[in-house]
């Protein structure tokens, strides 16, 4: 188990205060920190996911433009700013890139459920450490599953065709996947 | 809401990875729509997508393109307004797992409209009917409308298989489906459903190409689902 003050001193920057920061007072500064360190990361994924590198500028600056008009809505107990990218970029390649025009509005269908129904209770410190742990766990998924998370998130392959690649049984991919996340959430919940 | 049957983890983290085909997306979505513990996986595997974004480590190319790109978003800063028009669905004031019984859950309305009474069903054997949905690429998509007392017509090999119960029920070794329930099977999984005695039994399901039917029922498919 590792601590929460040493958790805290490995850490990187806080990006949720700095989002905090946003929210509160439309604080420039606080958001140019986090595009200049998410804007190359969100690129990177999105041409891995298939974009031109002119493309994936494109949309990255969508998805950080986005964090700027939404970040009135931002709670820090509830999601973390990458969770949040995350999420708009990969809506963003899907909608733009893949053209599912059906995605978005399920997306927004479903996120008119979410605020009528969800609670999360995690305060934004307990947040913070959760997400801490989530950073060990995933850095210490055993070498099969990693690749089965990184296919999964970075290339948006499906279970057929990772076990096309891979040359494995479309049984074991989704078995695998499935320890993969298990893991993880118990790690997080402290149940490892 | 929450239902008994739930989606696997492996098609949790597939859906928030983007890697789910068109038609199973659609089916997880509508599960999504009426389960609080599912939605709550969900958030847990976008939260591993943006941690997996964060830690990349971006090789820096080109500074001057970069430095344009910053000033670009900075003076986009300025442009835009808090309260800007974020693009969303008019709230309707009815939850997606509606009061109406008519109503079907909004992930569906895209595919299928909105409405369970204005579905044209199509005969495809005694007491199974089927629809087939326009409109998704790359994948199967269609609503099942099956008798009480009926054999369920889906069966899989090697290939994933999404079910999502809309209306009545039906049960089989593995358990009881009921509204909301979803059927994510592991495809070597062998089960007999059999529909539940009262009303029909309506679901929306996801098949990835190619379709396993029986026989027989494969040979009346064929023209409908352009095997």
């Amino acid at each position: 188990m590792v601590s929460t003050s040493r958790l805290q001193a490995s850490e990187g920057p806080d990006w949720s205060a700095e989002m905090a920061a946003v929210a509160q007072r439309r604080d420039r500064d606080s958001f140019m920190r986090i595009y200049d360190h998410f804007m190359p990361r969100i690129c990177l994924y999105l041409k891995g996911m298939g974009s031109t590198t002119a493309i994936a500028e494109e949309l990255a600056q969508e998805a950080l433009l986005r964090l700027w008009q939404r970040a009135g809505s931002y709670d820090p107990a509830l999601s973390r700013v990458s969770t949040w990218l995350f999420r708009i970029a990969r809506n963003l390649h899907i909608d733009r890139v893949r053209k599912e025009t059906g995605w978005m509005l399920v997306q927004d269908a479903l996120a008119g459920e979410e605020a009528d129904h969800d609670e999360r209770h995690s305060s934004s410190a307990e947040a913070y450490v959760e997400h801490a742990k989530l950073k060990v766990s995933i850095d210490r998924l055993p070498a099969t599953q990693a690749r089965l998370v990184r296919m999964s998130y970075f290339e948006a392959k499906s279970h057929h065709e990772i076990a096309e690649e891979l040359g494995l049984p479309l049984g074991t991919v989704k078995s695998s996947l499935r320890r993969a996340f298990l893991k993880l959430q118990a790690d997080v919940r402290g149940e490892a | 809401m929450n239902p008994m049957h739930h989606l696997d983890p492996a098609t949790v983290v597939a859906y928030a990875a983007g890697a789910l085909s068109p038609a199973m997306a659609v089916v997880a979505a509508t599960h999504l729509a009426g389960c609080d513990h599912c939605r709550g996986q969900v958030r847990d595997a976008e939260q591993i997508g943006g941690l997996l974004i964060e830690e990349q480590q971006p090789i820096e190319a080109d500074l001057a393109r970069r430095e344009h790109l910053r000033e670009a978003m900075f003076a986009r800063l300025d442009e835009v307004e808090e309260g800007a028009p974020v693009v969303q669905v008019a709230p309707t004031g009815m939850p997606s797992v509606s009061a109406d019984p008519d109503r079907l859950p909004a992930p569906l309305h895209p595919y299928f409209g909105s409405s369970f009474d204005a579905l044209k069903w199509r005969w495809m054997a005694p007491g199974v009917h089927c629809i087939r949905s326009t409109g998704v690429i790359g994948g199967n998509l269609f609503m099942l409308k099956i008798a009480p007392g009926k054999s369920m017509p889906l069966h899989s090999h090697g290939r994933s298989e999404l079910t999502q119960i809309l209306q009545g029920a039906y049960n089989d070794v593995l358990g009881h489906f009921g509204p909301g329930d979803v059927a994510d099977l592991d495809s070597d999984v062998l089960h007999q459903p059999v529909t539940a005695a009262g009303i029909p039994c309506i679901c929306v399901a996801a098949l990835d190409a190619p379709l396993r039917f029986p026989g027989w029922l494969a040979r009346k498919l064929q023209p409908l689902v352009g095997l």
